[in-house]
């Protein structure tokens, strides 16, 4: 029996998608066993056709992005009330991802940003009709709705993905791994990390196996739930922390905030360099779980 | 609105890259007043890259297209270097290359077969349970099979360069973090053999399928527009450092062949009540009249050649057909194919040059500085534009974007009200001339 | 209006030195300010971020992070690791809009009440110049 899936896009980038196609080969055995109810980048149903459907007659829905406008919304609750199982797919959907950092601004702001001030507009004006309205700002879907599954990553590597959904499609839960993502890093590292400079990621060039964070690059591994595969630092880059918060941390960023001045060395850097040197504190290290903070989004400049 | 008018919402557009609903204004006799194309969904980049690091930008931007992120992120980083007057090793220019031409790889297969195949497989007028990938699997099993082998090649591309196949990470201003190693080179160039005769298989698919086709597309939602795109001399190109840009007209004359930084003087954004996405056009000629087309369509009418030789043999045999400048919308996939086949014979020769595994691919000497500074490259869908303001320590003051499927966004919109005129007024669907359904 | 918002502060001490401060204003019958509530900690190197963030979240005009002088910790660095973790938790509180003055790191050792009790009415009134917390539900 072919199991019942829908798939709502919320406000994403489809690069969940694009993972999902990148298990490639694995694609040809899991696709015979679905049958799509809703996918709209794939298949022609239409959004009555899901209205129509009995509540919880799907088994089991999934949710790429978040919501940004009030169509958004409606087609997240929908899914829920659609769906016996819902799976939260990716970070947008799970923590609201980088494009969530628009919180930081108000949505007049940006609106006029985007439609009246940039320097290609020639005939600027806030778009209003036909088009949903958008919302003030980003909240984490869970807070509208109730989820069964988290599946964390911007996107999900498709080795995690497979995974999960091998499990699905046996009937179980996926579970995930718990540790931080330095425990499945493969660089090396010292017992103890003394930094006496912190670096902007153009500075230098890293060593080929040496932890990163050791050699001054802020990598967010401490703060940051493995489960990647430790893709970043691997190819030599530090990681962002897409896969969202690591086992008991409340707050992404302000943990890693609080690793990172722990670790410099007190004599070499000062706090006013620390602070130059970061400069942009959420966007280091809360870019991709802004919404789901303890502070979730700008407070001042809204009227 | 007259009471007699009705409105038909179709929500939402299914089976493309975008979140957009269509409304078609109808009048009492049932002739088609209006169509909107209304896209509802923008994230507002250009707003939040205000205050971040410029280096973190090409990390930021790809979460713009999922689909291709690759040529965002490159984009990204060449705004920001040539913001900070920095020129990467050579060696790092033709990884960017490669993930350039692997992007091309993959979406380029993802489009054909995925989004466009089901129509002209299962037939325009199947049911949506089986006009979809998954009905095209459960029917032509092999042919996707095909598909897939193709795109595992162009993301294998993207990930040993990029360091992920979704959202790169290696590309830092001043070069790359990670080179290719020998024995990385050595498996893509195994799966580069594997891509030719997968490619070989497409050419032969997309040309049975066109011959089918010829009516529909020469005949349906077939639009005159400007044609904008990347070229070196004439000669196509998806990436190049010193490219310009050319901008054809409908009668095939080309009007401007300007200067990356010059992007403005020749660009504009028209915002449209109904649209979250902007409609670009060519600025000298106006809006509406100066509407014009991005993507593979534009690329093969703007360009005198192609770079490989196999794809040139293949835009003479599309010119021969279809003319120069090439108006149909459904052409579009043909020209993907030209382009498929592009990309891999120039996947290869990155390949087989000895420095795409030299180690020299970062500079360590990169400063921030107080600078403005643009790039332009072909993402697959159409021409994408960056440009960032970065203030003295190399933070971005101001961003300005124009992404690939925003120069098509006006012209999607035109097509659809051609071919929903000739649709529910001329009744041409029960007229053209179709092809037996390959299943059904 | 400045005269009748009384701002709420949280305290958070170090045991060794400012909360021993305190408790000396204490004993020695130094008025402060009532508008502190204390919480004491082993070590301000102990501060979580997460916990001056919660507070405001909760409705805390303004958090007062006290140690020992620079020298004097107990765990030799953790005043330090304070100091640098404060300084980004300002940045941090100024891109959320809540002004960064809000939040501040005094060394206040364990003989120095009278130091605690003019530190903590400087605080106060300067939070009663800058109003309640943008956070602060409005009751
Ligand atoms: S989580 Fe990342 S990859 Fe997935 S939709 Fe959001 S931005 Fe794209
Ligand atoms: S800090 Fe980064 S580089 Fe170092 S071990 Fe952790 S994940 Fe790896
Ligand atoms: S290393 Fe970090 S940023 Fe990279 S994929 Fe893993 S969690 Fe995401
Ligand atoms: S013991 Fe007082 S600050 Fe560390």
């Amino acid at each position: 029996m072919p199991v019942k899936v829908m798939f709502a896009q919320l406000a994403s980038c489809w690069g969940c998608h694009q993972s999902l196609l990148d298990l490639h080969e694995t694609l040809i055995d899991v696709l015979p066993q679905l049958e799509i109810v809703f996918w709209h980048t794939v298949a022609d149903y239409k959004l009555h056709d899901v209205e129509k459907l009995p509540d919880g007659s799907v088994d089991v829905g999934f949710t790429e992005g978040f919501c940004r406008n009030e169509e958004d919304l409606h087609l997240l609750k929908l899914t829920r009330q659609k769906c016996k199982l819902l799976v939260s797919y990716g970070t947008c959907s799970t923590y609201g991802s980088i494009p969530s950092l628009l919180n930081l601004y108000s949505i007049d702001e940006a609106l006029s940003r985007k439609f009246k001030e940039a320097e290609s507009v020639v005939d600027g004006r806030i778009p209003d009709k036909y088009v949903p309205k958008m919302l003030e700002y980003v909240k984490p879907n869970r807070e509208y709705v109730k989820y069964d599954l988290f599946l964390p990553g911007c996107p999900p590597e498709p080795p995690l993905i497979a995974e999960a959904i091998t499990s699905l499609l046996r009937g179980e839960m996926p579970k995930l791994k718990e540790r931080t993502l330095c425990d499945e890093c493969p660089r090396i590292k010292s017992e103890v990390i003394v930094l006496k400079k912190v670096k902007r990621d153009f500075e230098g060039i890293p060593e080929p196996e040496k932890c990163l964070l050791e050699q001054g690059y802020i990598c967010m591994g401490p703060a940051t739930r493995e489960g990647c595969g430790a893709v970043c630092p691997s190819a030599g880059f530090p990681c962002k922390g897409c896969m969202g918060p690591g086992p008991n941390v409340m707050d992404q960023g302000a943990k890693m905030l609080s690793a990172l001045a722990s670790l410099v060395d007190y004599e070499s850097v000062s706090p006013e360099e620390l602070v130059k040197t970061v400069k942009d504190v959420i966007g280091t290290f809360s870019r991709f779980t802004l919404p789901s903070s303890i502070i979730p989004k700008s407070v001042f400049k809204k009227k | 609105m007259s009471k007699k008018e009705k409105v038909v919402v179709i929500e939402p557009a299914t089976r493309l890259e975008g979140h957009a609903n269509i409304v078609i204004k109808l009048n009492e006799k049932g002739g088609v007043e209006d169509l909107n194309f209304c896209v509802t969904l923008t994230r507002m980049f250009e707003k939040f890259l205000e205050g971040r690091l410029a280096e973190q930008a090409p990390q930021i931007t790809p979460r713009i297209c999922g689909i291709c992120p690759e040529p965002h992120h490159v984009c990204s980083l060449e705004a920001v270097e040539a913001a900070w007057g920095v020129e990467p090793p050579s060696a790092a220019v033709k990884l960017r290359d490669l993930m350039m031409q692997g992007k091309q790889i993959s979406s380029h297969a993802l489009h054909f077969y995925a989004l466009a195949a089901p129509d002209f497989l299962a037939g325009p007028f199947a049911d949506p349970s089986v006009r979809n990938l998954v009905g095209v699997f459960k029917n032509m099993p092999d042919a996707v099979k095909k598909a897939i082998a193709l795109m595992r090649v162009g993301q294998t591309i993207c990930r040993y360069v990029g360091g992920r196949s979704v959202h790169p990470v290696t590309g830092v201003p001043g070069g790359m973090t990670k080179r290719l190693s020998e024995e990385e080179r050595d498996e893509l160039l195994k799966l580069i053999d594997e891509a030719e005769e997968l490619t070989d298989f497409t050419v032969d698919v997309a040309r049975k399928v066109i011959e089918g086709y010829l009516d529909v597309i020469t005949k349906l939602g077939v639009v005159p527009t400007y044609y904008v795109g990347l070229n070196v001399g004439g000669m196509h190109t998806v990436y190049d450092r010193n490219a310009t840009v050319r901008v054809m007209d409908p009668e095939g004359k080309i009007v401007a062949d300007f200067p990356k930084k010059d992007y403005i003087k020749y660009s504009g954004e028209h915002i449209a009540p109904h649209s979250y996405a902007t409609h670009i056009f060519f600025k000298p000629a106006g809006y509406p009249e100066g509407v014009w087309r991005a993507g593979p369509l534009a690329r093969v009418n703007i360009v005198d050649k192609m770079e490989t030789p196999k794809a040139q043999e293949l835009l003479k045999e599309f010119r021969d057909a279809v003319g120069r400048p090439c108006h149909a919308t459904l052409a579009y996939n043909w020209a993907r194919i030209v382009e498929l086949m592009e990309a891999v014979e120039k996947a290869r020769k990155l390949l087989e040059d000895p420095e795409i595994v030299s180690a020299d691919v970062k500079r360590a000497d990169v400063r921030p500085k107080e600078g403005n500074g643009v790039a332009i490259v072909e993402a697959p869908r159409g021409t994408l534009i960056y440009n960032y303001w970065t203030d003295d320590e190399g933070v971005i003051k101001k961003a300005n974007l124009i992404v690939a499927t925003n120069n098509n966004i006006a012209a999607v919109e035109k097509s659809m009200l051609v071919a929903a005129k000739q649709v529910f007024e001329e009744k041409i669907h029960e007229k053209l001339k179709l092809p037996e359904p390959w299943f059904k | 209006m400045a005269g009748d918002f009384e701002p709420k502060i949280l305290g958070i001490f170090c045991n060794w030195c400012s909360y021993a401060g305190a408790d000396m204003a204490g004993t020695s019958r130094m008025q402060y300010p009532p508008n502190v509530r204390i919480v004491r900690v082993l070590c301000s190197g102990r501060v979580d971020p997460q916990f001056v963030l919660k507070a405001f979240e909760l409705g805390a005009d303004g958090v007062l992070v006290a140690g020992c002088h620079p020298g004097d910790c107990h765990y030799v660095k953790g005043n330090y690791r304070a100091e640098r973790r404060i300084a980004l938790l300002k940045e941090m509180l100024k891109q959320l809009g809540i002004e960064p003055e809000r939040l501040m790191l005094r060394w206040i050792s364990a003989s120095e009440g009278a130091e605690l009790v003019k530190t903590t009415e400087e605080f106060v009134n300067m939070l009663k110049e800058l109003g309640p917390s943008p956070l602060r539900k409005t009751s």
